[in-house]
């Protein structure tokens, strides 16, 4: 098993696509200076009457909602592009038990994603202290918890990136579904009737973020929201259901 | 490989193929395009169950195999490598999950002449040195038993002929090396054995020399004096055809049993040389039967 994780590691490691996607969120996370000294200087401009009503969408969540897309990329990639190349039959030669060469590729993909995620947030919070000061600009309270959990949700979306992938084999169709995920289902979901729309809302993997880290004292567009518990056994779902199916279809089904 | 079938829909690609290949020689695996030669590499590499039947490696299923490639080299699509990756990274990203070491991998580029282009992205190798990339992986673990699929493909007269030295000589130090192609011609030189399929059944499971004697078809006789030494080879049963050049094509006879004859009348002769039909035109033959993608005839 290390021995297969080390291969992957170095497998993602010498693959050009990590790189570009990981200079892709180094990318989002820098130009998050331009919102948070846009909002530094808007602040000062206001009469201190209309302060207490400017709002910002909190900088670090922006940036890993971002990630969240740009890593999810980074996992179908990771599975895809052997695929596509046909490297998977030298992969699963070296490594014929295929579950542990799956698991290997989650593993690095897990700690890669995670540590991207975290290092977005956490550069963006510090980055966005130093531009933005002490104005008490309502959505950049800093919330740690938030912060943690948005990396999380960015390492989430590499492993269903991944497993997507492994189930469909190709980068278009995985890339859309991931897609689909982060933004068009949320879109959709928000349109549902009433009680509905609140039920799926919740379900979202970013809703789950201010479920499990709490609201922070803001009223989520997600709606009421689950229970910190719940909302964590759908973020288990989130990685469990999909690579668990991925686990299942590379075992039975032949490489192509 | 015993009773080995493997469907894909209906139509069986390998129909209860068995055979054995043995250490200490170059097999040749030969058959038409489609016949279920790269079918029985697969299933024999674990990569597509079998639908029924099994295919063991030194009597062990490859996905039971710890190590896998310490015991089994594979080369299957030479094309296959992800090409943003340096040959060196590629074949250390294969041997780091078989615990082979950095220094195997620079041994290996160094045998298989690409040394040089080793930091490299394999993106940019021509299709031969992505063949000798392949059978660089394949050589990685030092296995007894190496798989080539289609090794020659792509490769000039000289990687033709690199192949054929390196394969004789890995059979030579006792190892399994089986050799798939649908050129008889190629085989004709690298092989010893041969194990001939053709829509996934086994025709012909020989060495060379056997199909090259199956399909004698005579003596090549020159001489001076025709008519005089075709009188003698008749009287002694044979049949004889003179050709177009005046050659005589005997059959029913030997070479030894026409020297001596000739000699028994003094009759000179300038030319006895057993024909056989090529090896090509024998494989051809035997897989006429079963051309998948055939010309029609």
């Amino acid at each position: 098993m290390t021995d297969a994780f080390a291969a992957e590691w170095l497998k993602l490691r010498t693959a050009r696509s990590t790189w570009y996607c990981l200079g892709v969120v180094a990318l989002i996370a820098g130009l998050m200076a331009l919102p948070a000294w846009y909002s530094a200087r808007l602040w000062d401009g206001l009469p201190p009457a209309r302060r207490a009503s400017m709002e910002v969408s909190s900088l670090p969540e922006q940036a890993c909602w971002a990630a969240y897309l740009v890593m999810g990329v980074l996992g179908v990639l990771a599975i895809t592009s052997e695929y596509s190349t046909g490297m998977i039959r030298a992969t699963l030669t070296a490594v014929p038990r295929r579950r542990t060469a799956l698991v290997a590729k989650a593993g690095v993909v897990a700690v890669v994603a995670l540590a991207a995620g975290e290092a977005t947030g956490f550069t963006v919070l510090a980055a966005a202290r130093l531009i933005i000061g002490d104005r008490p600009i309502h959505g950049q309270e800093t919330h740690l918890g938030r912060i943690l959990m948005s990396g999380v949700v960015v390492m989430v979306f590499a492993l269903v990136g991944l497993s997507v992938g492994a189930l469909l084999r190709s980068t278009a169709g995985a890339i859309v579904v991931v897609a689909g995920l982060w933004h068009i289902v949320p879109v959709l979901v928000h349109l549902l009737p009433a009680p509905w729309s609140d039920r799926f809302g919740s379900l979202m993997p970013a809703a789950l973020v201010e479920e499990i880290a709490g609201s922070g004292g803001q009223n989520s567009i997600y709606g009421a929201g689950l229970p910190p518990a719940a909302a964590v056994a759908v973020l288990v779902a989130y990685v469990v259901v999909p690579l668990g199916a991925a686990g299942i279809a590379l075992e039975r089904r032949d490489v192509p | 490989m015993t009773e080995l079938t493997k469907r894909y829909g209906g139509a069986p690609a390998v129909d209860r193929l068995s055979f054995q290949v043995r250490p200490g020689h170059v097999t040749g695996f030969l058959g038409p395009n489609g016949a279920g030669k790269s079918t029985t590499m697969r299933v024999l590499l674990g990569l597509a169950a079998p639908t029924s039947g099994t295919a063991l490696v030194n009597g062990r299923r490859y996905a039971d195999l710890r190590f896998p490639m310490h015991e089994v080299g594979a080369l299957l699509d030479a094309s296959a490598v992800y090409g943003g990756r340096t040959a060196v990274d590629h074949l250390r990203c294969l041997a780091r999950a078989n615990r082979i070491g950095t220094s195997r991998v620079a041994a290996v580029l160094e045998q298989v002449g690409l040394a040089g282009v080793g930091r490299k992205r394999t993106g940019g190798f021509s299709l031969g040195m992505r063949q000798r990339l392949g059978i660089a992986a394949a050589l990685l673990g030092d296995p007894g038993v190496l798989l080539l699929d289609e090794p020659v493909n792509g490769l000039d007269p000289e990687g033709v002929r690199w192949i054929r030295e390196l394969t004789r000589a890995l059979a030579a130090e006792g190892r399994t090396v089986l050799i798939s192609s649908h050129l008889m011609s190629e085989m004709e030189l690298t092989a010893d054995r041969l194990v001939i399929i053709g829509r996934g059944r086994l025709i012909a499971e020989t060495t060379v020399r056997e199909l090259a004697a199956r399909f004698q078809r005579g003596v090549l006789v020159r001489t001076g004096r025709v008519p005089e030494l075709a009188r003698a080879l008749e009287a002694a049963g044979a049949s004889v055809l003179v050709e177009a050049d005046g050659a005589l094509a005997v059959g029913g006879l030997d070479a030894v049993r026409i020297g001596e004859l000739a000699a028994r009348d003094g009759i000179p002769v300038h030319e006895v040389t057993p024909r056989s039909a090529s090896l090509e035109e024998a494989y051809l033959a035997l897989t006429a039967g079963s051309l998948e993608y055939g010309a029609a005839r």
